[in-house]
C-alpha cells in the first residue's frame, strides 16, 4: 500500500491467493451443477416429453397434465424437486454469471464463446421461466383442477406473437444451457478429463440437446399452428378433482394415447 | 526498403500508483526480432517518435527462451511471452501491456506472487525433508513419468490465469496452473503422501470449483500443458475427498 515501506508481509494487491480449506462454495457451487441435471434437468426432459403430447391434440395433452397431477404427493414433488431447485440454480447461476469477467473480445475461442453463452441462455431461461411458471402454474385457470384447459390455455398464450418468439426463443436457450450443462457437468465433475472423452461426450450432449429442442419447437407448433387443432374445442373431463377417475367411458374417445383404456390413465 | 521501421505502441506507469500513459516508438527494422530484441533496442534509444527522451522500457526476462516464464505481458491485446513472440509475424503498430490482472509494478513488469502463493497453499513439493537420510525415492514407471512430464514443463507464466474469465477480483479463482501442479506432484509416488492435505486446500474459497470451463487457459498456455483435463481429474479427486471427509473425519 504505502509507496517506499520496506517489503512488509502485508495483503497482496490484486486477485487475492487461494483461501486453502476455507469457506463453503465447493459445496454451493458443486451443489449447482448437480442440481441442473437432477432434479431441474431430469424435470424439463419430463416437461419436453409431456408437451410432445400436444402432437396428439387437446384431450392426448389433458391426460398427460392430469396423469402428472394425481402423483402421490404432487405438490411435496412439484416444491421439493422443482420449484425450490429451480430457485436455488437460478439464483446462485445469476450470482454466478456476474462474478465472470467476460473476454470473447480479446480470446475468441469455441470454448469461451460456450462460457458466455452458457451465462447468457441462463439468464434468458431465468427471466422466461418466472412468467411462464407465473403465467401459466399460478395466473389464470388452475391446471391441476381443469387438466382439460391445459391445450387451450397454452394457445391462447401463443396467439400472441411476441409470446410465440419468447416461448420459441426460450425453448432453444434452455436447451442449449441444458445440453451443454450436461457437458459441463461431465467435464468437470471427472467424468470425461480425455480430450477425446471430452469430444465424443460433445457429441452426445448435442444431439440430445437438439432432439430436445426439437421435440419442444413441434409441441410449440402443435399447439400454435397444427391446423386439426386451430379451435379445438375443451375436451369433455373438465373439473375432475386431481387424482379422482370417474368411470371410464367405454367407447375409444378419438385421439387418445392409450386406446386399450379409454379414460383411464394409471 | 533501407529506412523500414517497426511501429511500436508501450502502455506505460512508473510506479504502481501511477496512472498509466501510451508513448510510440519507431524501430529501425531488422529481420527476426522478437518482443525482447526490440525493448532492447528501444533501451538503446529511449526516444519517443515526437523525439522525447524518455526512459527504457521495464519488463521481465531472463531466458529469453520461454523457458524462465518471465515475460509474460499482453501483445495486441493478448497474453504472450515476450521472448516467443517474433515482430515479424505481428501486426503493426505492435501494441505492449502489462498483465491486465496482476498488480503494475512498472511498465511491463508486472507482481504474480499470487502464483507462487497459490502453489504454497496447496503445497506444491514433494516433501523430503528429514532429520536423517530419507534414502531413494520409490521407483517410478516410464508410464507415469510420460503422463507427469507435460505437467512438469509449467513455466509459471501466469498467461493461463490472465486469460481465464473466472480469474479475478471477484471470484479470487485459483487457476489452472495451480490445479496442474496438484495432479503433477498428487501422482508423484512421493509427493501423493500430501494428496489430502492438497485435494482439501482446493476446495477451498476460490478453489477448484470457480472453474467455468472456458478452456482458454489450455488454449493460451505456451508449454501446452493438460490444463482442463488436469482440472477435469483434479475436480474428481476433491469431489471424493470432500465426500470421504464428510463421513469419515
Ligand atoms: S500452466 Fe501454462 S499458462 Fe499456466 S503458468 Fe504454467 S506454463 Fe504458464
Ligand atoms: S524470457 Fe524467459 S520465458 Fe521469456
Amino acid at each position: 500500500m504505502a509507496t517506499a515501506a520496506p517489503p512488509a508481509p502485508t495483503k497482496i494487491r490484486g486477485v487475492q491467493p487461494l483461501r486453502a480449506g476455507v469457506g463453503h462454495s465447493f459445496f454451493w457451487r458443486r451443489l449447482h451443477s448437480l442440481s441442473g441435471i437432477v432434479p431441474i434437468g431430469a424435470f424439463l426432459i419430463e416437461h419436453i416429453v409431456s408437451n410432445y403430447e400436444t402432437m396428439n391434440g387437446p384431450l392426448a395433452y389433458a391426460q398427460q397434465v392430469k396423469f402428472l397431477n394425481a402423483l402421490p404427493l404432487v405438490r411435496v414433488l412439484e416444491w421439493g424437486l422443482i420449484f425450490i431447485p429451480l430457485a436455488f440454480h437460478a439464483l446462485y447461476g445469476v450470482f454466478i454469471a456476474f462474478r465472470g469477467r467476460v473476454n470473447v473480445d480479446v480470446y475468441p475461442w469455441a470454448g469461451n464463446y460456450a462460457y458466455v453463452m452458457q451465462r447468457v441462455t441462463g439468464l434468458i431461461a431465468f427471466a422466461y421461466i418466472i412468467q411462464h411458471i407465473w403465467r401459466q402454474r399460478f395466473a389464470g385457470v388452475s391446471l391441476p383442477e381443469n387438466p382439460a384447459m391445459a391445450f387451450h390455455k397454452v394457445q391462447v398464450e401463443l396467439a400472441n406473437p411476441w409470446m410465440l418468439a419468447i416461448y420459441v426463443i426460450a425453448m432453444i436457450a434452455t436447451t442449449w444451457h441444458f445440453a451443454y450443462g450436461i457437458w459441463l457437468f461431465a467435464a468437470k465433475w471427472g467424468i470425461t478429463p480425455g480430450d477425446r472423452a471430452r469430444r465424443r461426450s460433445g457429441y452426445v450432449c448435442t444431439a440430445f440437446g437438439a432432439a430436445l429442442c426439437v421435440m419442444g419447437l413441434l409441441s410449440i407448433y402443435a399447439v400454435a399452428f397444427k391446423p386439426e387443432y386451430r379451435n379445438a374445442p375443451i375436451p369433455n373431463m373438465s373439473s375432475q378433482p386431481a387424482g379422482v377417475v370417474e368411470p371410464a367411458p367405454t367407447s375409444v374417445t378419438p385421439g387418445t394415447t392409450n386406446p386399450t383404456q379409454p379414460g383411464e390413465v394409471r | 526498403m533501407a529506412s523500414r521501421t517497426i511501429q511500436v505502441e508501450i502502455k506505460r506507469q512508473s510506479t504502481p500508483d501511477h496512472s498509466s500513459v501510451t508513448e510510440k516508438f519507431e524501430v529501425p527494422y531488422r529481420p527476426n526480432m522478437n518482443i525482447t530484441s526490440l525493448l532492447g533496442e528501444i533501451a538503446l534509444n529511449p526516444t519517443t517518435v515526437d523525439g522525447k527522451a524518455t526512459t527504457p522500457i521495464t519488463y521481465d526476462s531472463n531466458c529469453l527462451e520461454e523457458i524462465c516464464g518471465s515475460c509474460a505481458m499482453l501483445i495486441n491485446g493478448k497474453a504472450r511471452m515476450a521472448c516467443s513472440a517474433l515482430v515479424d509475424k505481428l501486426e503493426q503498430p505492435i501494441k505492449l501491456a502489462p498483465l491486465s490482472k496482476f498488480p503494475v509494478v512498472r511498465d511491463l513488469a508486472v507482481d504474480r506472487s499470487v502464483l507462487f502463493e497459490n502453489l504454497k497453499k496447496v503445497k506444491a513439493w514433494v516433501p523430503i525433508d528429514g532429520t536423517y537420510d530419507l534414502g531413494s525415492g520409490p521407483r517410478q514407471f516410464p508410464q507415469l513419468q510420460e503422463e507427469l512430464y507435460p505437467l512438469s514443463n509449467c513455466i509459471s507464466c501466469t498467461i493461463c490465469m490472465e486469460v481465464c474469465p473466472q480469474f479475478n477480483d471477484a471470484t479470487g479463482f485459483v487457476g489452472a496452473a495451480t490445479i496442474a501442479q496438484v495432479k503433477l506432484f498428487n501422482d508423484n509416488p512421493t509427493g501423493r503422501v500430501l494428496k489430502e492435505e492438497r485435494l482439501r486446500a482446493l476446495a477451498g474459497d476460490g478453489g477448484i470449483q470457480e472453474c467455468g470451463y472456458a478452456q482458454n487457459c489450455v488454449a493460451a498456455c505456451p508449454k501446452q500443458l493438460p490444463l482442463t483435463e488436469a482440472i477435469s481429474d483434479v475436480g474428481r479427486d476433491v469431489v471424493i475427498q470432500q465426500v470421504k471427509d464428510f463421513f469419515v473425519r
